[in-house]
C-alpha cells in the first residue's frame, strides 16, 4: 500500500473515532481517550528505536517531559497556539535525542539503557532546579475554556492528540517500509554484520534516536495544557518510562502494528482499572503483562495472532511454571478483595492460569490438569459466602502442586537448543 | 482505596501512628542534615551562611564531614550494588529489578523486627537462604525462558524490568505507601572525632557493607565455584571445556548477586525509612556504580560506590541536596561516552 493512501485510511479512521467520541456526549471520554492516545504516540515513537533498531530506551519520560516542559517555557515567555508548540517540543526532543544518539553511539545494548536512565535523571535535576518553569513546585498553565471551532478544549486537546497519533503511526509505517527501516532491521539483528555489509550505522542510529525523541516530545508538548499543571515528578513519572517499553513489548516489535495494539489493549485496560480499582494495580497489570507476554509470547499479540502458536514448551521447565503461575495468582487475590467492577480484570489472569496449566498439562498428556484452574475461576464468580475464596486458593494451590508433579514425557523434544552464540 | 480496604486484616500493616510520623519526620531530617554532610543543626546553619565554596573563610570541619558522610553513604551503596556488579558485571545478567529485590529484603527486616523484636541486619542474615532460593529460582526462568535461545537482551530487561514493577506494586498493596523503619539500639547516637561526626545508623551499615564485600571478594578469588564464576565471566566455552557447567555455576552466582540483597535491603531501612518505590532512586544508582567501577570488578565497584558516594555528599554540601543526582549522573554520562568499560574495567 502507498504511503499516501495508508495517511488517507489512518485520517479517516482518526476522523470517524472522533466523530463517535463526539456521538457518545461524555467528556470522560475525551480525557481517557486523550491518555491512550498519548501512549500511541509514545509507544509508536519508542518502538522506532527499541523495536526497530533493538536499542531499549529506558529515558522516554524525559523526552516527554521535555516537551512538556518546553511548551510550558513558551507558554510563560510568549502565548503560542497548541500545534506550534507541539511544533516546536519535537524540536527540541528531536535534538536532544540526537545529542542522545552522539553521546552513546558507542554503547551497546545494556550500556545504551544505562546512559538513557542517566540522561533522564540528569535532565529532571536540571528541570527541578530551573526555577524560571516552576521548578520542584510545578508550574500552573491557565487553558482557555473553549476552542472557536472545537468548543471544548479537552475535545481540542483529544483531536490535536489523534493527529500525532496518525502522524506517528504513518511514520513508522513510512519508516518500516523504506531502505531506513530495512537499514534498521540490519542493526537488530547484527550491527557488525550490517556495518561490515556497509550499513551507515551511525548515521542510521543517529536518525532513529532523532525521530523516536522528536515523537515523544511532540506526544508531551500538549500535556501543560491537558491537566493544566506540571510538576518533575508527573512529568518524569516512571509510568511513561514503563508504559513505552511495555506497550511495544506486549504488541509486538517488529511492525508497527504492536505498538499500536498494545497501547490501544494496555491504556484502555489501565484506564478501566485506575477508575474502577487503583491506580497503584495498573502498574502491577503493566509489569505482570510484560513478564507474562516475553516469556509466553515473544512476539507479542500480533505474532500470536499471525503464528497462532505461543511459546509453550517454555513451561517445561518446572521453575517458569512455578514462577509464572505464583505471579499471576498475586492479582487475582488483590482483585478479589475489590467490588465487583473489577472483576471482568480477573479474567486476563484467570486466561493465563489456565493457559499455563493446559500446556503444562499437555507436555505430560494430562490436559485435564487445567480444570483446575477452570474450577477456580468458575467458583471465584460465584456469589457466595466468604469460604468459597478458600476452595478458590486451594484450587489453585492444586493447580500449581499437580503441575509440578507432572513429569514431562518425550522431554528430548524439549532439550536445550545449543546456543550458537558461543565465540 | 486499595489500601483502606486491607487495613487491619493484620496488625502489621497499620500505619505509623501520629508520634511515630513525627519522630520519622525527625529520623528523615537528621538523614537530609547527613546527606549534606552536616550533622548538627549548628553546622547546617553554616552551610546556609557560607553559601559557596569561593567563600573567604574555607569550612574546613564543613569539608571533613562530608567527605566522612560521603565515605560512609559510599559504603552503603557498594552494598547495594554488590548483586548488581554479580549479575551485571560477571554474568552479563542486566538484572534491573535487582532495587526491587532489595526493598522486598528491607520489609522482610522491617516485619521479622516489629514482630520478634530481632535485630534487622541478623534478621537478613536469617533470610539469606530464602533469598537465594528466590535467586536460583529467577536465573532459572532466566535461562529456562531467554538465555537459552539467545534472546537474552531485549527480552531479557522487559522481563526484569516487570518483575521490578510486580515486586513494588505487590509490597504497595500488602502494606500501603507509608514509610517503615525498624528499631535497633544504634540507630540514634554518633560518635565524635573532633569536628568529624560518625552516626551509628551510618557506621554499623559500613562496617557490614565492607565486610560483606570483603567476604564476597574472598570466596570469588580462594574458593572452586568462586574461580569458576569469575571463569564464566571470561570464557564460557573454556569452563565448559573442564567439565563444568556454565548454567548451574551461573545460577549459584545469580543466586548468591539476590542473597546480597537480602542484607542490602536490612542496611537501606536501618539508614532510611523505606517505602516500596524507593528503591527506583537506586536503579539508576547501581548501574552508574558499575559502570564507574568498570565491570566484573568488586574493588572497581567499591570504589565506585565510594566516589559516587563523596560526590553526592560534596555536591549536596556545596551546592544544595537538589543538585547531587545530575552532578552524579552527569559523571556517569560522561564516563560512558568518554571510557565505557569504566575507571577500572576488565
Amino acid at each position: 500500500m502507498r504511503s499516501w493512501l495508508f495517511f488517507l485510511i489512518c485520517t479517516a479512521v482518526a476522523a470517524a473515532v472522533f466523530g463517535l467520541a463526539r456521538l457518545t456526549g461524555n467528556d470522560y471520554v475525551f480525557f481517557a481517550g486523550y491518555v491512550v492516545l498519548q501512549y500511541v504516540v509514545l509507544a509508536t515513537a519508542w518502538n522506532i528505536l527499541g523495536g526497530y533498531t533493538g536499542y531499549v530506551n529506558f529515558g522516554s519520560a524525559a523526552f516527554f517531559a521535555l516537551g512538556a516542559y518546553s511548551s510550558v517555557f513558551f507558554h510563560k515567555f510568549y502565548p503560542l497556539p497548541i500545534p506550534l508548540l507541539i511544533v516546536i517540543g519535537g524540536v527540541v526532543s528531536g535534538i536532544v535525542g540526537f545529542g542522545m544518539g552522539y553521546l552513546t553511539l558507542r554503547l551497546r545494548g545494556a550500556f545504551f539503557a544505562i546512559a538513557t536512565l542517566a540522561l533522564a535523571v540528569v535532565l529532571q535535576t536540571l528541570i527541578v532546579n530551573w526555577t524560571y518553569v516552576g521548578g520542584s513546585r510545578g508550574a500552573y498553565v491557565i487553558r482557555p475554556d473553549s476552542v472557536p471551532v472545537i468548543g471544548n478544549y479537552v475535545h481540542y486537546l483529544f483531536l490535536l492528540m489523534l493527529a500525532l497519533a496518525v502522524i506517528a503511526i504513518v511514520t513508522a509505517r513510512t519508516i518500516e517500509h523504506s531502505r531506513l527501516g530495512y537499514g534498521f532491521a540490519a542493526i537488530r539483528d547484527d550491527e557488525l554484520a550490517a556495518e561490515a555489509s556497509g550499513v551507515p550505522t551511525l548515521r542510521l542510529k543517529l536518525i532513529a534516536t532523532t525521530i523516536s525523541g522528536a515523537l515523544m516530545g511532540m506526544a508531551g508538548a500538549p500535556f501543560p495544557y491537558y491537566l493544566g499543571y506540571v510538576q518533575p515528578t508527573s512529568a518524569f513519572a516512571l509510568d511513561y518510562a514503563v508504559n513505552s517499553i511495555a506497550m511495544p513489548m506486549i504488541g509486538g516489535t517488529t511492525s508497527w502494528v504492536g505498538p499500536l495494539v498494545g497501547a490501544l489493549l494496555l491504556g484502555s485496560l489501565q484506564q478501566i482499572a485506575t477508575v474502577t480499582i487503583s491506580s497503584a494495580v495498573n502498574l502491577l497489570i503493566v509489569g505482570l503483562l510484560i513478564v507474562d507476554c516475553v516469556i509466553i509470547a515473544p512476539k507479542g499479540i500480533i505474532g500470536l495472532v499471525q503464528e497462532r502458536r505461543t511459546q509453550g514448551t517454555v513451561v517445561a521447565d518446572p521453575a517458569v511454571f512455578a514462577l509464572l503461575y505464583l505471579i499471576n495468582v498475586i492479582p487475582l487475590y488483590f482483585l478479589h478483595q475489590e467490588a465487583l467492577s473489577a472483576r471482568p480484570l480477573e479474567i486476563i489472569f484467570w486466561g493465563i492460569l489456565v493457559y499455563l496449566a493446559y500446556m503444562r498439562g499437555g507436555l505430560a498428556g494430562r490436559r485435564s490438569l487445567a480444570m483446575l484452574p477452570v474450577a477456580g475461576t468458575i467458583v471465584s464468580f460465584v456469589p457466595g459466602p466468604a469460604w468459597l475464596w478458600l476452595v478458590v486458593v486451594a484450587l489453585n494451590i492444586a493447580g500449581l502442586a499437580c503441575g509440578l508433579l507432572l513429569k514431562p514425557q518425550g522431554s528430548a523434544r524439549l532439550a536445550p537448543v545449543a546456543r550458537s552464540g558461543a565465540p | 482505596m486499595v489500601r483502606g480496604s486491607l487495613q487491619g486484616i493484620d496488625s502489621w500493616r497499620e500505619p505509623l501512628t501520629r508520634p511515630a510520623f513525627a519522630a520519622h519526620k525527625r529520623a528523615n531530617a537528621r538523614l537530609r542534615g547527613l546527606w549534606c554532610g552536616s550533622i548538627s543543626p549548628r553546622e547546617r546553619g553554616e552551610v546556609k551562611r557560607c553559601g559557596g565554596i569561593g567563600t573567604v573563610d574555607f569550612p574546613i570541619d564543613l569539608l571533613l564531614n562530608a567527605l566522612v558522610a560521603g565515605l560512609l553513604l559510599g559504603a552503603f551503596y557498594a552494598a547495594v550494588t554488590v548483586g548488581v556488579s554479580i549479575s551485571f558485571g560477571i554474568l552479563d545478567i542486566v538484572n534491573i529489578a535487582h532495587p526491587g529485590f532489595i526493598i522486598l529484603g528491607s520489609y522482610i527486616a522491617y516485619i521479622i523486627n516489629t514482630r520478634l523484636g530481632v535485630d534487622p541486619i541478623v534478621a537478613s542474615i536469617i533470610m539469606l537462604p530464602a533469598f537465594y532460593a528466590l535467586g536460583a529460582l529467577v536465573y532459572q526462568v532466566y535461562y529456562a525462558s531467554f538465555e537459552k535461545y539467545g534472546q537474552e537482551s531485549l527480552r531479557g530487561l522487559a522481563f526484569f524490568f516487570g518483575l521490578l514493577f510486580v515486586t513494588e506494586v505487590t509490597l504497595i498493596l500488602v502494606f500501603g505507601v507509608d514509610y517503615r523503619y525498624v528499631e535497633a539500639a544504634y540507630i540514634g547516637p554518633s560518635l565524635h572525632f573532633g569536628v568529624v561526626d560518625l552516626p551509628l545508623r551510618m557506621l554499623v551499615p559500613c562496617l557490614v557493607a565492607l565486610a560483606l564485600f570483603g567476604a564476597l571478594q574472598l570466596f570469588l578469588s580462594r574458593t572452586f565455584i568462586g574461580r569458576a564464576i569469575m571463569a564464566v565471566a571470561q570464557d564460557q566455552l573454556a569452563l565448559q571445556l573442564m567439565g563444568a557447567s556454565p548454567m548451574r555455576i551461573k545460577r549459584i552466582a545469580f543466586a548468591i548477586s539476590i542473597a546480597t540483597a537480602s542484607i542490602a535491603g536490612a542496611l537501606l531501612i536501618i539508614i532510611q525509612p523505606v517505602e516500596p518505590s524507593v528503591g527506583r532512586e537506586y536503579i539508576g544508582r547501581v548501574f552508574a556504580i558499575c559502570v564507574f567501577g568498570g565491570l566484573g570488578s568488586l574493588p572497581g565497584a567499591l570504589i565506585g560506590a565510594m566516589l559516587l558516594g563523596i560526590i553526592e555528599s560534596f555536591t549536596s554540601t556545596f551546592y544544595g541536596p537538589s543538585w547531587s543526582p545530575a552532578v552524579a549522573f552527569g559523571f556517569l554520562l560522561l564516563t560512558l561516552a568518554f571510557r565505557p568499560a569504566g575507571l577500572f574495567g576488565r
